[in-house]
């Protein structure tokens, strides 16, 4: 190996230590000067004039329904807060500040303390949250006297109709500890913790921003060094239309249920009902444990959304799909004819038809109106419910409708497999019978219902049921639009559809027909009743509480000949279909009719 | 035989110092990250890094440094192919993409990248025949040897690390020797792209918006610390208020008003230097400069003495990349130079930075202790 001298390149290497020394002679005159020179000035600078930095943190997007109704707000107030480390007697300061308050010296100090382990030094202490105007405006005046305390703006948030769609927006509360590593919170934050309110969170969110004030010794301002906006959050523009929303939550009244109406044609919900509800605005101040574990322990369940978290047995709305099961197939034809006397017997068992004297003799069209059991009974035992099965499939029971709403259910959609699988028992005739009239093991939830019978008002189309509509940033104007997204096309037969959707008029309008409360001067309205069983047994001659009184379901379209609107009611307890639930569609279809000519959504 | 000549030829004094340095690191990290519950993890994870730092640097100690320069290239494609991960699945953090997930930890390799750059372009003028000095067009393949890493750094985008290869490799290639008209070429050619920059406005405003926010902001703060005295000219305002009241004696191990009270960001990373500064004061301040002083020195000394080109070029090479580390970290946290996040060799938080500065330690005490060697 070559052995070069390296000794060119030694001569050069004074260069390198030459710039050493400089560099660190320059360093240390630069050290000279700051710390020794000027360091009593900065002494004091650091000492008197510290920089404090105050969060100011940005309103959260505005929710609209799709007329541009707000529908959440935003509203200014003030917090009285206390900076420990600038009170320059803290005994003092709290003794003052108790008597401006209003609250016992132990109370500020309990708040102080709890507040010890989280927070990073000079960070503000809340000690009255949405203070009272005497309150922030003697705080205000009496600054001089009470160094260490100050009064931060905030905009909380404000439900202006309580409870109504409470279960859309679900609420916003303090940040959680594993929640502020992932989604790049900060301590004291408020964010979604349900419904909207956390699918669209980060939207909503905004970005904080901050004021540098310098404050003397003992905590007061000195100078305002200028502030960093907040930037406040994206405003979103929902599919929900007010007045149906709010039509809808007073036809259900006081019971307990739920209402979806959707657009058949694009999937846009328009109202999504869940009773009883709860009133988000005790949320985002932090709820009181009190509030909080009597709505968690109300047997009503006021926090579940019945909507998309709740699944029924669906009852005779479940002959849509036994109907079209048979027409689109073959396996009915709508001329073949049943006789109903009152019941029909199977081996030991007698299975009943709700009317007990008996429809007769029936053909399809006349069995779907007057929602003959014994024929539905007929036509399941003969397809068998594995075929049945796979139509409700076809129209989206038994798996989720993927709305953006949480904890959706998939809802119950049985088959033999699934009953010897599960249940360890084999498929008999009896849950033919019972499942074909929605009872048995059928579960489905409100929104799969309105999108059924949204998808029998369009021919087959699914859509993924949707809730935004567009945002806007609220500073730049800047809008983007969320289009309807469909999920799959299922083709059904022209003839059998026809025939269903004859049917499901003739509910309505015909004699015998069940659900006459939904008919409406406004338009034709198509759909079916439903009388979910709660227990399967009554007690002979036992009077009916309330507890054990049948689900009412209605499910329907209208007009029935250029759908609208689909809707989906269900009404816990709440007896007969036709007269429980039908009242309600009707008024949300009237709402929505009566203004769709002068009110199109922009 | 042959260990023992290299155990007593291991300059002690050299480690004693390096050793000296890291435990001054370590109380500044303590004092730095101390929460109000205690010592930080932080703390814990730097003592572990710094162990795993001194023992990588005694392995660097065995292999002959020839042996590394063989393997220079491979490090240095290695170290690329790292670069390339991390801009496809690296973690993000603050605003720029650094850093690859390793199990509980993360690697950084814009770290390694500068050591293995230095090593790269030792191997390639140390192999280089040529005498009496570069021209331009000679130094296009180590050009070439930068300019990869470089433009990989910058998409990150990490502006410190960036400017930490251009320098590193301009104080090596005066080393290499490079022609005097070849220097005045590259000024010329500078003032040309300069004066583009600054004196056509559509270059210089596609410059200056191919550029983050934060860095923006960083250069306006820079050249007028007032026209943003919340942002980025906060902490550089903050540093100086942190470092100035340090006075002569500083104000004592974990009280420094500034550090503690969060004034100070990043105060255990890149301005660490600024906590030091606060509690230990002026004597403090300079007596760790010192340190630094001598150290370079006595790695320049080992540069001087190391017996091929090889060796010189290596030695001096890491030389030059520490003092840049050294002088960039603490020229920024006394208000001499912008803020870009460079850090403190052997004490800033981080253990990419302090295994990969052992590492590099480790290699000059190698080519210091085999000055007596004879090579066949």
């Amino acid at each position: 190996m070559q052995q070069d001298t390296p000794a060119d390149i030694q001569n050069r290497l004074p260069l390198l230590a030459g710039f050493i020394v400089l560099f660190a002679v320059v360093l240390f005159f630069r050290l000279w000067y700051l710390q020794v020179v000027k360091g009593a000035s900065y002494q004091e600078l650091a000492e008197n004039n510290r920089i404090r930095p105050i969060k100011l943190r940005p309103p959260r997007g505005i929710i609209y329904d799709r007329n541009g109704k707000p529908m959440v707000e935003n509203v200014l107030t003030f917090d009285v807060s206390l900076v420990p480390e600038d009170a320059t007697s803290l005994e003092g300061t709290i003794t003052k500040l108790s008597s401006i308050v209003r609250m016992k010296p132990e109370a500020i100090k309990q708040a102080l303390d709890d507040a010890e382990d989280v927070r990073g030094k000079y960070e503000p202490v809340k000690i009255v949250e949405e203070a009272p105007w005497d309150e922030v405006a003697l705080v205000e005046a009496r600054q001089e006297d009470l160094p260490g305390v100050i009064i931060e703006p905030e905009h909380r948030r404000h439900y202006p109709y309580g409870g109504m769609a409470s279960h859309q927006f679900g609420y916003i509360g303090k940040v959680t500890q594993t929640q502020k590593k992932y989604e790049q919170a900060d301590t004291g934050m408020l964010v979604g913790q349900g419904g909207l309110e956390k699918t669209y969170d980060k939207l909503l969110r905004g970005t904080a921003g901050r004021r540098m004030i310098q404050v003397n010794a003992s905590g007061k301002k000195v100078k305002d060094l200028g502030i960093d906006e907040p930037k406040p959050g994206t405003d979103i523009f929902l599919t929900i239309d007010l007045d149906v929303q709010r039509a809808a939550e007073d036809a259900l009244g006081t019971r307990a249920g739920a209402v979806v109406a959707m657009d058949p044609n694009s999937g846009e919900v328009l109202a999504l009902v869940s009773h009883p509800t709860y009133d988000p605005n005790l949320f985002p101040r932090g709820i009181s444990p009190r509030d909080w574990v009597k709505l968690s322990n109300d047997p009503s369940h006021p926090l579940y959304n019945r909507a998309v978290q709740s699944v029924y047995p669906p009852g005779s709305t479940f002959k849509i799909v036994v109907s079209l099961a048979g027409l689109d197939s073959g396996k009915i034809d709508p001329k073949d004819t049943v006789t109903c006397t009152g019941s029909l017997r199977t081996g030991r068992k007698v299975f009943r038809c709700w009317k007990k004297g008996g429809h007769g003799v029936v053909n399809f069209h006349k069995a779907l109106v007057e929602s003959c059991d014994v024929y539905f009974y007929t036509m399941g035992d003969r397809m068998g419910f594995d075929h049945v099965a796979e139509y409700a499939r076809k129209l989206g029971l038994g798996s989720k409708t993927d709305i953006v709403l949480a904890d959706e259910k998939p809802g119950l959609i049985p088959t033999a497999a699934w009953k010897r699988e599960r249940v360890r028992e084999p498929w008999y005739p009896a849950d033919n019978f019972m499942n074909s009239i929605g009872q048995g093991f059928v579960l489905v939830s409100p929104i799969q219902a309105a999108q059924m019978i949204g998808a029998v008002a369009n021919g087959g189309v699914f859509y993924r049921p949707q809730l935004l509509r567009k945002t806007r940033n609220r500073e730049t104007g800047t809008e983007k639009v969320y289009d309807s997204v469909e999920k799959r096309r299922t083709v059904f037969d022209a003839a059998a559809l026809a025939e269903v959707r004859s049917a499901l008029l003739g509910v309505t309008s015909e004699s015998g027909g069940t659900a006459h409360g939904a008919a409406t001067p406004l338009a034709t309205v198509a759909g079916k009743t439903g009388t979910a069983q709660v227990i399967a047994q009554k007690t002979p001659g036992g009077k009916l509480t309330e507890s054990t009184q049948d689900h009412a379901w209605f499910i329907g379209y209208a007009p029935a000949d250029a759908p609208k609107i689909a809707v989906a009611v269900v009404v816990e307890h709440g007896g007969h279909g036709g007269a429980a639930a039908a009242p309600v569609a009707k008024k949300v279809i009237e709402e929505y009719l009566r203004d769709a000519g002068t009110k199109t959504a922009q | 035989m042959l260990e023992r000549r290299l155990l007593s030829n291991v300059p002690w004094g050299m480690v004693a110092l390096i050793i000296g340095i890291a435990l001054i690191g370590l109380s500044a990290v303590y004092s730095a990250t101390y929460t109000p519950s205690g010592p930080s993890s932080l703390f814990t994870k730097q003592v572990i890094w710094v162990c795993l730092g001194i023992m990588v640097m005694f392995a660097a100690l065995i292999p002959d440094y020839h042996t590394v320069g063989r393997y220079a290239y491979v490090v240095y494609a290695l170290s690329i192919f790292f670069l390339i991960l991390v801009a496809l699945i690296g973690r993000t953090g603050m605003g720029a993409q650094r850093w690859l997930p390793l199990g509980p930890f993360a690697f950084q390799p814009s770290e390694l990248a500068k050591l293995s750059l230095v090593l790269a372009l030792a191997r390639y003028f140390a192999e280089d025949p040529r005498r009496g000095g570069y021209e331009l067009r000679d130094l296009l393949i180590p050009g070439g040897m930068v300019l990869v890493p470089l433009v990989l750094v910058m998409k990150q985008p990490d502006l410190g690390t960036a400017l930490m290869l251009m320098f590193t490799t301009t104080l090596i290639v005066i080393l290499a020797g490079i022609k005097f008209r070849s220097v005045m070429a590259v000024i010329v050619l500078g003032a040309v792209v300069a004066s583009a920059v600054f004196l056509v406005p559509p270059v210089r405003h596609k410059i200056w918006t191919s550029l983050k926010p934060y860095q923006q902001k960083r250069i306006k703060a820079f050249i007028n610390p007032a026209s943003d005295p919340l942002g980025s000219g906060y902490h550089a305002t903050q540093a100086k208020i942190a470092v100035g009241s340090g006075q002569t004696t500083g104000k004592g191990f974990r009280k420094g008003t500034q550090s503690q009270m969060a004034f100070l960001p990043e105060r255990h990373t890149d301005f660490i230097f600024a906590v030091i500064a606060e509690e230990r004061g002026f004597l403090g301040a300079s007596f760790l400069i010192v340190l630094y002083m001598v150290l370079l020195l006595v790695g320049v000394d080992a540069a001087k003495s190391a017996k091929d080109k090889m060796g010189t070029l290596m030695a001096g090479g890491i030389v030059s990349m520490l003092s840049l580390y050294v002088f960039i970290n603490t020229g920024m946290a006394v208000g001499l130079l912008p803020v870009v996040g460079v850090p403190l060799p052997l004490v800033s938080y981080g253990g990419t930075s302090i295994i990969t500065t052992f590492l590099a330690i480790g290699l000059l005490l190698n080519i210091r202790s085999r000055r007596f060697m004879l090579f066949y």
